[in-house]
């Protein structure tokens, strides 16, 4: 019995996020991606923000295929001070 | 000694004479003999009497030197990249980065950074080229960062990569592409110049720490200080696999000094050799005397016998 419980449960959470679009689950791969590339972007060029990094001489040569985002990461590192403002996005939209 | 031999020592020690010393008595014994300096402060162009620069040249038969210039190279990699940029990226945001990269050029660590990248290119560019390279390193604090370098920059490396190859997989799933994820991580530009400088890091500690390549050859005075930080680099760069088996214990004072000032020091000084060999039973130890002048290429001939007593 718990094995068809089990089956129609998956079944059900299958339906859901294949054609609910409000639960978007895209926006949250998303968000998340973009979460990584900018910790990775933080661990490369933490020390222009005043976190001392120690290869942050060899992160210079990967300056010109980072840079088009440049300004966009330090924005989004900059919000992440709130940890209210950074959460309360996920909640509300 | 090996085929790469490296000076270390406290500032003043006289690090840059035994460098030279010993790189002299190797071309005089038919070594072709490259002498190489990192310390910025330019003794080596002082005690020969030469400009010598960021250029290979030739001193006196098979004795060759060069001195790599901090600011010349980390100026030369700014520049490398500001050009690669041009081919990448729209000019309003190069402007931007060029500033950036500007500042960066002059911030703490890119000086031994660039020192490093540089030695490590001679050493594997010219090791084939020479019997012997002699290098004459800057004061110990600046050697132990230079020398452990790839070893702390390894892990870091693993990190990054691992992150950019995280945060790849995870944007070509929001982007929903149909491309394969492995393609596009292939195809990255970012990655691929993490895992050469990763390689880059690998192949310098391998370098550095092959005991049958590379001697480390620690110059100190019979001082106090002096002895202190001996023993501190020498179990620091145990710690980093660079084992330190010479010691040269320079500027020992002549035998017949008189006068009670003179003789007080001797004594003083017979008390600090003691300890140096009780200390170090296990090392070569070289006793260089206090010569009565200034260190110039004419007296080198003279010091340089005293290296007679290392076995190679």
């Amino acid at each position: 019995m718990d094995d068809k419980k089990e089956i129609i449960k998956n079944f059900k959470l299958f339906i859901r996020s294949a054609f609910d679009f409000k639960e978007n689950s895209m926006y949250h791969i998303k968000k998340e991606a973009y979460d990584e590339m900018d910790n990775f972007m933080l661990l490369c060029f933490g020390d222009m923000l005043g976190i001392p990094v120690p290869t942050s001489y060899y992160m210079l040569e990967l300056l010109p295929y980072l840079a088009e985002d440049f300004e966009g990461w330090e924005r989004r590192i900059m919000a992440r001070k709130s940890v209210y403002g950074d959460r309360w996005g996920d909640f509300c939209c | 000694m090996n085929k790469l031999v490296f000076f270390g020592g406290k500032g003043g020690v006289g690090k840059t004479t035994s460098s030279s010393a010993y790189a002299y008595y190797c071309a005089e014994k038919g070594e072709k003999t490259l002498l190489v300096s990192t310390d910025p402060a330019h003794s080596l162009c002082d005690i020969f009497e030469r400009k010598i620069g960021s250029k290979i040249i030739e001193l006196k038969e098979n004795l060759f030197s060069l001195e790599i210039d901090p600011e010349e190279e980390s100026q030369a990699y700014i520049n490398n990249i500001k050009k690669n940029m041009k081919d990448i990226v729209s000019p309003v945001i190069v402007k931007e980065i060029e500033r950036q990269l500007d500042a960066a050029a002059v911030s703490p660590g890119s000086d031994e950074s660039a020192v490093f990248d540089k030695l490590m290119e001679i050493i594997i560019d010219y090791e084939k080229d020479y019997d012997r390279i002699v290098i004459d390193t800057a004061p110990t604090g600046h050697t132990l960062r230079l020398l452990s370098l790839p070893e702390l920059l390894g892990g870091w490396m693993d990190r990054l990569i691992e992150k950019r190859m995280k945060a790849m997989e995870l944007y070509e799933m929001a982007t929903r592409e149909d491309k394969k994820m492995k393609n596009v991580i292939e195809r990255d530009p970012v990655l691929s110049k993490l895992n050469e400088r990763k390689r880059k890091m690998e192949q310098a500690r391998e370098i550095l720490t092959d005991g049958d390549l590379v001697s480390f050859v620690f110059v100190l005075n019979p001082e106090k200080l002096p002895i202190e930080e001996t023993k501190k680099a020498v179990d620091t760069l145990e710690k980093y696999k660079i084992h330190v088996n010479t010691l040269i214990i320079n500027r020992i004072l002549p035998d017949n000094v008189e006068g009670k000032f003179w003789e007080n020091r001797k004594k003083l000084e017979n008390k600090y050799l003691k300890e140096i060999e009780e200390y170090f039973s296990n090392k070569n130890l070289i006793k260089i005397p206090l010569i009565d002048e200034d260190v110039k290429i004419d007296n080198l001939k003279h010091i340089s016998k005293y290296f007679g007593e290392i076995s190679d």
